[in-house]
């Protein structure tokens, strides 16, 4: 079969082109290319003579001396090319090169998963409850972790949480950002399995001195302190530091796989936090090597609650597997809230293969992950928080509709501290600082600055929260309800179990209340 | 006498917080505790005996009591310990000396499992024999085993010592028999020392890690 013709467009920068210049001085293009794409005329003038003929191999771009060329494609290559894409051929080059898999940040890329965005709000009309006026009247966003089984519940402002993001995977200014946005409104910030910056405690509190003396941030915030199969930088002081402690089960990104920090990333600093040499991988095991069956779990939760003396919440986190059943394990081994991270859960660092490929999307975990907590009868007193690729104010609202009491903000949080989404996180190159442990970099990132633009991005998008909360006839966000969204195709109305549009009825195994 | 505190037929919560009390005045005895886990976790001082048997996680996050178990200990004895002492006259189940940062967990009998799995600084003395997959992932600290291991010795290690007096099934990966050396010869004596340990430190081979970075180069 020959190749599809016409899918490339063929680009000379005529700038950086030596023949451009000097005609006759190169014709390497011409050269190297078997279709015939170049030519050289009399003059020695190198010209694109058939840009139909290009089959995309792009051998003129890899041997031009001046890198003058690009090949780029005319329509998308997942029409024309997929699955052998440009990304799909170049990550086979990586392979056959080193013998090594890629490593990349960040969560599944590509429209291929089932999100948010294919399930639309129900407004309020006249059938239903009127709308809310949301510019004179209230709507109360206050979610209660740990209400009755602790001395100290956590009453977040809003139903949000910076969730897990270590020490190592970031920067010590991102993680002092974090510490400042979530003062400025009242929500938790998650040190992740990287251990605890020391200034975290208490620029999460509002202060910007140790000796906490100087107020400069209303409300204040809460640390959780993260619990996890690696044990980087835990000791019971660490334990104790926290407003909560939550026990990381999985994650989104790597579900099955522990945490990952490249020896590239682990300067002087951080391995003094994780107690780890200098420059080598720190990769968390990928399961609890002091758990063994679900008991162990259970008495995992007594004794972080017997050294924390019963003041603070114990939370849980979970990666995308078997939503359904690992909820009812958490609600079992004692957990007041559980966070469950969805397969576009970004990280630091992992197999790609792992990060684009494993998992179940966000949207899929909740339908189970709810009907777990109704079945155990803990439905809104165990807190549920969902992660994993949640943007703005709309795949809140929906995700809180569907059962969950809230969501955490990872990938959306560092981007609002300037992050482009380059997935180059592994590599400690973070052109803006965040995911950076080289100083100059770093030196990019002034905490006071970032921590605003969090606190922006929170309150932003709880007024648009607050929106859609009363557009759709609610002043609280724990009123909100399946009721409130429609299923916009067949897809996700047998996923979610929602309404679809127009048929205005839940498919028909969903009808009685779970699938099978 | 110290004064003993009874642990049988009651919960965590009510025992650790008699313990709390007494141990503020003194060293404290505890028995009746076997069915208890998460026992004496994160305590910063003081001295803590008990009688009989001790569940899983005991001295678990230890950071400064010294813990002494007069028979055998469940799983993950000291897990995550930070410092102080922990000896066990008996025997220990799974993953002795998980995690832990540092202190000293001695085990007169024998141990388990992934004893010293993942251990960051600790010194670990079993004084019998171990199970598999001992010191998997071990990052630093001492791992002192008298007797013979199973499989997969040290597998991944990273950095630290084992030495062992008896014979192993298997090495682990990413790891090298060493040369002892005086300072290895005196640390050992030293341990033995302490903890009345009858064993000639002359006979023990040294293992280390081959390469710091054996997972991604």
């Amino acid at each position: 079969m020959p190749p599809v013709n016409g899918t490339f467009c063929v680009t000379v920068m005529k700038d950086r082109c030596i023949n451009a210049s000097m005609p006759g001085k190169c014709a390497t293009c011409v050269e190297v290319c078997p279709h015939d794409v170049y030519a050289i005329d009399d003059s020695g003038n190198v010209y694109v003579q058939n840009y139909n003929a290009c089959v995309g191999c792009r051998i003129c771009a890899e041997f031009c001396p001046e890198d003058a060329i690009r090949i780029n494609p005319a329509e998308s290559e997942f029409l024309v090319r997929s699955p052998w894409t440009f990304p799909q051929i170049e990550e086979i080059h990586y392979k056959a090169q080193t013998g090594q898999y890629q490593l990349r940040g960040f969560g599944t890329m590509g429209s291929y998963v089932p999100s948010f965005d294919s399930i639309t709000i129900v407004p309020s009309q006249i059938s239903s409850p009127p709308p809310r006026d949301k510019y004179r009247e209230e709507c109360n966003m206050e979610v209660v972790i740990g209400e009755g089984t602790c001395e100290h519940p956590i009453r977040l402002h809003y139903p949000f949480v910076f969730p897990a993001m270590s020490f190592g995977a970031l920067s010590r200014e991102a993680r002092m950002a974090l510490a400042i946005g979530a003062a400025q409104t009242g929500i938790i910030s998650d040190t992740g399995e990287g251990g605890l910056v020391e200034d975290e405690t208490w620029l999460i509190k509002g202060f910007e001195n140790k000796e906490r003396t100087l107020k400069r941030w209303e409300p204040g915030g809460y640390l959780v302190v993260q619990w996890s199969t690696g044990r980087w930088g835990v000791s019971a002081d660490y334990v104790r530091a926290g407003d909560a402690v939550e026990i990381k089960v999985g994650q989104g990104a790597k579900p099955g796989m522990g945490g990952h920090l490249l020896g590239a990333k682990v300067t002087a600093e951080v391995a003094g936090v994780r107690g780890i040499p200098v420059g080598t991988d720190a990769l968390s095991p990928c399961r609890y090597y002091d758990v063994t069956d679900p008991a162990d779990m259970k008495h995992m939760v007594d004794l972080v609650r017997d050294i924390t003396e019963y003041k603070v919440p114990v939370l849980f986190k979970l990666g995308p597997s078997r939503p359904y059943e690992d909820v009812k394990a958490c609600v079992e081994a004692g957990a007041d809230m559980i966070s469950i991270d969805g397969m576009v859960g970004g990280t630091g660092a992992s197999p790609a293969v792992v990060t684009q490929g494993v998992g179940i999307p966000t949207l899929a975990l909740i339908p189970p992950a709810v009907q777990a907590l109704k079945d155990m009868g803990v439905h809104r007193k165990v807190k549920l928080f969902v992660l994993g690729g949640m943007r703005n104010g709309l795949d809140a609202y929906k995700a809180m509709a569907m059962g969950a009491d809230g969501v955490g903000f990872g990938a959306a949080a560092e981007i609002a501290m300037g992050c482009r989404a380059c997935m180059s996180c592994s590599t400690g190159k973070c052109a803006y600082g965040i995911c950076a442990q080289d100083p100059v970099l770093r030196s990019r990132l002034i905490p006071e600055e970032a921590g605003n633009r969090l606190a922006n991005f929170i309150k932003a998008t709880a007024e648009e929260v607050k929106i859609l909360t009363m557009l759709s006839g609610h002043d609280c966000i724990q009123d909100l309800c399946e009721e409130d969204l429609r299923a916009m195709d067949l897809n996700v109305a047998a996923i979610t179990g929602l309404k679809l549009v127009g048929y205005e009825k839940r498919l028909p195994w969903w009808e009685n209340g779970r699938a099978n | 006498m110290p004064p003993v505190v009874d642990a049988k037929g009651r919960d965590l919560r009510s025992v650790s917080a008699e313990l709390k009390k007494k141990i503020a005045e003194g060293p404290v005895t505890i028995k009746g505790a076997a069915h208890l886990h998460g026992l004496v976790a994160g305590f910063k001082s003081g001295e803590v005996t008990i009688q009989g048997n001790a569940g899983d996680y005991l001295g678990a996050l230890n950071d400064g009591a010294t813990i002494h178990v007069l028979r055998n200990a469940g799983n993950y004895l000291a897990d995550n310990m930070t410092h102080g002492l922990v000896v066990v006259e008996g025997n220990a189940g799974y993953g002795a000396g998980a995690y832990c940062y540092g202190g000293t967990a001695v085990v007169k009998g024998n141990a388990g499992d992934f004893t010293a799995v993942m251990n960051k600084g600790a010194s670990i003395i079993i004084n019998g024999n171990v199970g598999d997959e001992v010191a998997t992932y071990m990052l630093a600290g001492n791992l002192v085993i008298v007797g013979n291991a199973g499989k997969n010795l040290g597998n991944y290690l990273i950095r630290g010592d084992i030495y062992i007096g008896g014979e192993w099934e298997s090495l682990g990966h990413n790891t090298l028999l060493a040369e002892m050396g005086e300072s290895d010869l005196a640390k050992l004596r030293s341990h033995f020392a302490d903890h009345g340990i009858q064993a000639d430190p002359a006979s023990f081979k040294k293992i280390v890690r081959k390469s710091e970075k054996p997972f991604y180069k």
